[in-house]
């Protein structure tokens, strides 16, 4: 995962709440473009993880940069290149999809009407734009809440579980989206479950305890653990 | 009905009370305050009202001084100044009743006018003086009973500001400052913990906004909404209840959005330490009840004890209670009313070095 021109160069990210450590020595180099999976049990560190890389959270230890930016101390013109979608549905309900829109845009690429057009013509939102958020059914909701996400086109994309809960033409238009920004240049960090959804990736990264290991090709992943699918390893690797 | 069932719900419906932060809150924090004011601070008769007095010569008002002296419910504000000095001490604001000795008639002195001792009161609280009045009236009519040579030229009391002693007129200006206050330290203090339970606070963070630039969009349509709320109760307060407008009105509107932000500011910092929507909101009662029993809304200032007047001094609904009254009742000039913005100015500063330094994070 070398690259001469890192997205993110980080070493030793360790993150404690209470002295309770939740992520322990996270080390990760990743280029433009690169699509890289999270997958690990409950707790294993992987939405703290992103939460350190998105700047919302200051590690206890360790060192790097995202987007040359240093990872302790995140600026705002850091936050500009990132986008961050959260396990929770992050737009305010009592706005309609327009104003939803419009505000991410503001803050983030100054109120661009070119990219707030190109969000809803690459997400097909034309039909709910009037609509309110709290209208919407989950996975409308979700569409919506990934293009906010995207709408300032950012460098570096933070995926928290994107498709939890959503139907299967919901979750396939998803990875197809993350497929065609990543071709687009944005380097992407998905968290997720599913691991039909991380055979998709294509590197792998393991949480387990708060530590990470990896990255792995999904395949790679299988076989060191002796396991015919990436599912079967993931939940030998829970047993050991 | 089943008493299995019933026992099962009441059984999680104890872990949850007993484990519950609220609780503690609800249970213990509120009633300690209630108990702790009510027993110790509110005093609903006055406990020392401010009296000035003015006579021709300090020795003729000798037992007017003395009398004032032995009773402890009144206090005696500055030497006996010369004719017209408690009045201008009243109207100054420096003391509540005024007495005006005038020269009296006696052997020596017969041809003094038989002129009445004007007892000159500020009524904008007519709960706060009215006893204080009776009391002089009583003492009045006592020692001339003792004394028959005394001359009888009777007692002529004056309101100032509100002679009839409307209670409306004292609380309508007041409750201007009592409704907005509610209201933003509500809508503060739920503006954020709501979106925090919500989930976009999260996101919120995760923009590239200054924790300042947040704090005061939030605020900004919340100032505009409470200087409205205020402006309306003194728009019905004048309306409905004839509440006369006789000061700078501009300049206590003026004061409104100050006020309004200084409470939302307040919401805000206690939202930065709840973890809920629920504990925001007890953190707003438990900012509003007190401040809403020492600020002299419910009982006069003047019957705190000195303590509690330090602390009621500290609440910006104290400072704009009397800029309230002034602006209306009394008919306090600009300038005056704005002094009252100081205070506020500090708090909404303080409130808001608060709210940046406590700055809710993403959960």
């Amino acid at each position: 995962m070398s690259t001469a021109d890192p997205v993110i160069d980080v070493t030793g990210l360790s993150r404690s709440f209470g002295g309770r450590p939740a992520v322990r020595g996270i080390s990760m180099r990743l280029g433009r473009g690169e699509v890289v999976g999270l997958v690990g049990a409950n707790g294993g560190g992987k939405t703290t993880t992103l939460r350190m890389l998105a700047g919302l959270l200051h590690p206890t230890e360790g060192r790097g940069t995202v987007l040359g930016a240093d990872v302790t101390r995140p600026s705002q013109a850091n936050h500009k290149q990132i986008g961050y979608m959260t396990q929770s549905l992050a737009l305010y309900p009592e706005l309609t999809v327009a104003e939803n829109l419009a505000f991410r845009a503001r803050v983030l690429c100054g109120g661009d009407q070119a990219a707030q057009v190109a969000v809803v013509d690459n997400f097909a939102l034309a039909s709910v734009l009037s609509a309110r958020v709290s209208e919407l059914s989950g996975g409308w909701a979700r569409r919506v809440q990934f293009a906010a996400s995207v709408i300032h086109r950012p460098a570096l994309l933070l995926l928290d579980e994107p498709t939890a809960g959503l139907d299967a033409r919901t979750r396939q238009d998803m990875w197809g989206w993350i497929a065609g920004l990543a071709a687009g240049g944005s380097t992407i960090l998905v968290s997720t479950h599913d691991l039909h959804e991380a055979e998709r990736c294509p590197l792998i990264v393991h949480f387990r305890d708060g530590e990470a290991e990896g990255p792995f090709t999904p395949e790679t992943f299988a076989q060191r653990s002796g396991a015919a699918t990436l599912e079967a390893a993931i939940i030998a690797e829970a047993g050991r | 009905m089943s008493g299995r069932n019933i026992l099962a719900v009441a059984q999680v419906e104890c872990l949850r009370l007993i484990r519950s932060r609220v609780t503690f809150t609800l249970l213990l924090l509120v009633p300690l305050l209630q108990v702790l004011l009510f027993g110790f601070a509110i005093r609903p008769e006055a406990t020392s009202v401010s009296v000035a007095v003015a006579a021709p010569t300090p020795e003729s008002a000798t037992n007017v001084v003395k009398a004032l002296r032995e009773d402890r419910r009144f206090r005696l504000v500055g030497k006996v100044a010369a004719p017209g000095g408690a009045e201008r001490t009243v109207r100054s604001g420096q003391a509540l009743v005024g007495i005006e000795i005038p020269e009296l008639r006696s052997f020596s002195n017969p041809r003094a006018p038989n002129v009445p001792v004007r007892i000159i009161v500020d009524a904008t609280n007519p709960s706060l003086t009215t006893a204080a009045e009776a009391r002089i009236e009583a003492r009045y009519w006592r020692e001339l009973a003792q004394q028959a040579d005394a001359g009888g030229v009777g007692l002529k009391i004056e309101r100032l500001y509100n002679p009839q002693g409307r209670a409306d007129w004292t609380f309508l200006p007041a409750l201007a400052g009592v409704t907005v206050m509610i209201a933003m330290i509500m809508l503060g203090s739920l503006a954020v913990s709501r979106e925090r339970e919500g989930g976009t606070w999260e996101s919120l963070q995760s923009l590239p906004l200054g924790a300042g630039e947040v704090l005061v969009g939030k605020i900004l349509p919340g100032t505009a909404l409470g200087t409205l709320q205020g402006a309306i109760v003194l728009l019905i307060g004048a309306g409905l209840f004839d509440v006369p407008m006789r000061g700078s009105l501009i300049a206590l509107v003026a004061l409104l959005p100050l006020f309004a932000a200084t409470h939302l500011a307040i919401g805000y910092a206690i939202s930065a330490r709840a973890a809920t929507q629920l504990a925001a909101l007890q953190g707003a009662v438990a900012f509003y009840l007190p401040a809403m029993l020492l600020s002299g809304f419910l009982y006069p200032f003047e019957t705190l004890p000195r303590w509690a007047q330090l602390i009621g001094n500290a609440f910006p609904l104290s400072h704009f209670i009397r800029a309230a009254q002034g602006a209306t009742l009394r008919g306090d000039a600009a300038a005056t009313v704005l002094e009252h913005a100081w205070p506020m100015l500090i708090a909404v500063l303080a409130a808001a070095f608060a709210a940046l330094v406590f700055r809710p994070r993403a959960q």
